[in-house]
């Protein structure tokens, strides 16, 4: 192989695997496309949780939190005031990002494990105000949410649906890969490994720090949103701590402050019960052994596995430098 | 009215002591390996399920149960810290916190294909019905209850400030290097302490299980006793205690004022607000950065 031909080689990976997925409705039946259009949700979830705990250094078990904040922000927009899909979309995407703006205020002081804990405080209020502010969302009795629709394209049908979480989950992963490569991405890294030496070289640490809440509860907003319009239905059990602890569990299976990563562990979480389907009172029993042996095997998750053999045995890329601590 | 008051705060100090116990275990494991382990709430699940089975399906006296039992829980704690934990020291932390994670689900699983996820009937030692002391009003049970805790937070104490191991116990905890060039095996050590904080989880599990209720979730107590130690601060054993009992009476108090949503709810609220104002808890150093 050929140096240059060896560079490019990621970069087809993807070319050809976004091909793939574009022409997946023609042969894929219905189910399948509902499995994926999740996988995408996830996929969205994931990118922002990593620009914020992968990237900068901040532990957030909040994300159920911002997830439930975008999810019911569309769906209240969409029943009470009939605002066309397009801006329930962007006002819950805003909306949750002011929320995880003002979250980070108060989450400047902590880190590690407070910043964890108390993130986790902020999902179960947040759960609690679901069920307690019934007149907007119905309480536990849950919400029924019309299909979006764009200029008269009503996206009720499962390849629809599939096609517009396609576009999205593309242009907010491009969006991320921007960021990451740029100003923004360097400051974060910058605050994660050393917060000291990062203040020192001028970056200001309340700022970037907010930025990333704001940056990581927009993305989650806006896929909590298109979730809302993809199932069509919100209850406000699903909105429980554990859907944050999934959600740090994909980043960490997946890969930290890694692109490819967010979408690795996607997959795994997504795909990998829909294998297990069949295993009955079995599943979450081999789905813990599987997490267990990965992590024991796989410790930089994923992306850092395949990274480190690509560069090994093909030479592509670079051995990944993964950081121990997050936080102190 | 005082008496309501006072019967609540003492039921909640008994539920509160059983948080500072499972905190305790949280503590101990953090302290000397820097570990947070997720899955310290299986050990009460685990164990009321141990005891269980002892009591109603062996017919065991109570005294030899509760022996058996915490012997049992301490030594899944030293497999799990074998097969899952020291296999992955070197990762970043949160990895082995997820590899905690994973654990809790395979222990819980396990125990719902066992036992299945109804709730199971555990007998307690001591009696339900109310006992007044002047304005006091209290059950046999919580005063059992705070009573047991007292005493297991009592010895632990004195083993760790008397006896040779627990002075390597702390040795550990200060600096891993110092302690092994001392001749501290570090590693046994690192044993000893997921054997002693999953034994405290054991007797946790033998006192909550038949106050609250013994199916394969009850490890989610975990969460509430964790936000215990946070509350207390992270990494202090005197906060471990302290914030855990105050989660138990805060709780119950918020239960008696308002209704059964916000009582959930009251204790994170109050997290929050102690962290903004305290961002390492009541008891916690400023933390240290290792750069």
């Amino acid at each position: 192989m050929s140096a240059t031909w060896r560079a490019r080689l990621p970069g087809v990976a993807v070319l050809v695997v976004a091909v793939l997925l574009l022409f997946l409705p023609r042969v894929a039946d219905n189910y399948v496309l509902y499995v994926m259009t999740r996988l995408f949700v996830y996929v969205l979830v994931a990118l922002g949780l990593n620009l914020l705990t992968g990237y900068a250094g901040q532990v957030s078990l909040g994300h159920a939190a911002f997830f439930a904040i975008g999810a019911y922000t569309a769906a209240v927009l969409a029943e009470r005031w009939q605002w066309p899909s397009l801006l329930c979309l962007v006002a819950a995407g805003v909306f949750t990002g002011a929320v995880g703006y003002l979250l980070g205020l108060p989450c400047l002081r902590l880190s590690g494990l407070y910043l964890a804990m108390a993130t986790l405080g902020f999902t179960l209020i947040v759960q609690e105000m679901l069920l307690q502010l019934a007149v907007l969302t119905h309480g536990s009795e849950g919400m029924k949410v019309a299909p979006a629709s764009l200029l008269g394209l009503t996206f009720d049908s499962d390849t629809r649906k599939y096609y517009m979480l396609f576009a999205v989950t593309a242009a907010m992963l491009l969006f991320a890969r921007n960021l990451v490569g740029g100003r923004l991405g360097r400051a974060f890294l910058a605050i994660r490994d050393n917060e000291r030496a990062a203040a020192a070289m001028g970056v200001n640490l309340a700022r970037y720090k907010t930025i990333a809440f704001a940056i990581s509860a927009l993305y989650t907003g806006l896929a909590g949103a298109l979730s809302a319009f993809i199932v069509g239905f919100l209850d406000p059990q699903e909105f429980s701590f554990f859907l944050s602890i999934q959600f740090i569990t994909i980043i960490i299976l997946g890969g930290l402050a890694s692109l490819l990563g967010s979408v690795l562990g996607a997959c795994f979480l997504i795909f990998l019960p829909e294998l297990l389907a069949g295993l009955d009172v079995w599943q979450a029993l081999v789905y813990g052994l599987i997490m267990v042996m990965t992590i024991l095997f796989m410790p930089f998750g994923l992306s850092g596995a395949l990274r480190r053999y690509a560069f090994r045995w093909f030479g592509i890329g670079s051995e990944p430098m993964i950081p121990r601590r997050l936080g102190h | 009215m005082v008496e309501i008051l006072t019967s609540q705060v003492v039921s909640g100090l008994a539920t509160g002591c059983v948080y500072a116990l499972i905190a305790l275990g949280f503590v101990l494991i953090f302290k000397a390996t820097d570990v947070v382990n997720f899955a310290q709430g299986e050990f009460v699940m685990v164990s009321g399920f141990i005891s269980y089975t002892l009591l109603i399906r062996g017919g065991l006296p109570y005294w030899l149960v509760l022996v058996l039992t915490v012997v049992a829980s301490g030594f899944v704690g030293v497999a799990l810290e074998r097969v899952v934990v020291r296999p992955i020291m070197d990762a970043p932390i949160f990895s082995i916190v997820i590899a905690t994670i994973g654990a809790s689900t395979v222990l819980r699983s396990s125990a719902g294909i066992l036992y299945g996820y109804d709730v199971l009937p555990l007998p307690t030692l001591f009696s339900k019905d109310p006992v007044r002391l002047g304005v006091l009003t209290f059950t046999a049970m919580d005063a059992g209850v705070i009573g047991s805790s007292l005493a297991i937070m009592l010895a632990l104490y004195l083993f760790i400030k008397l006896t040779k191991t627990g002075m390597a116990m702390r040795a550990t905890a200060q600096s891993q290097t110092a302690a092994r060039l001392m001749g501290v095996s570090v590693k046994r050590i690192f044993s000893l302490t997921w054997a002693i904080s999953a034994g405290i989880g054991g007797v946790a599990g033998v006192l909550i299980a038949p106050i609250i209720y013994l199916d394969p979730n009850l490890g989610f107590i975990g969460v509430k006793a964790f936000a215990g130690a946070i509350l207390g601060g992270f990494g202090s054993i005197p906060g471990a205690i302290v914030g855990g009992m105050l989660l138990g009476v805060l709780e119950n108090l918020s239960g008696y004022f308002f209704n059964a949503g916000i009582k959930q709810v009251s204790t994170y609220i109050l997290l929050i607000l102690v962290l903004v104002i305290r961002p390492s808890g009541f008891f916690g150093a400023a933390p240290i950065r290792k750069v």
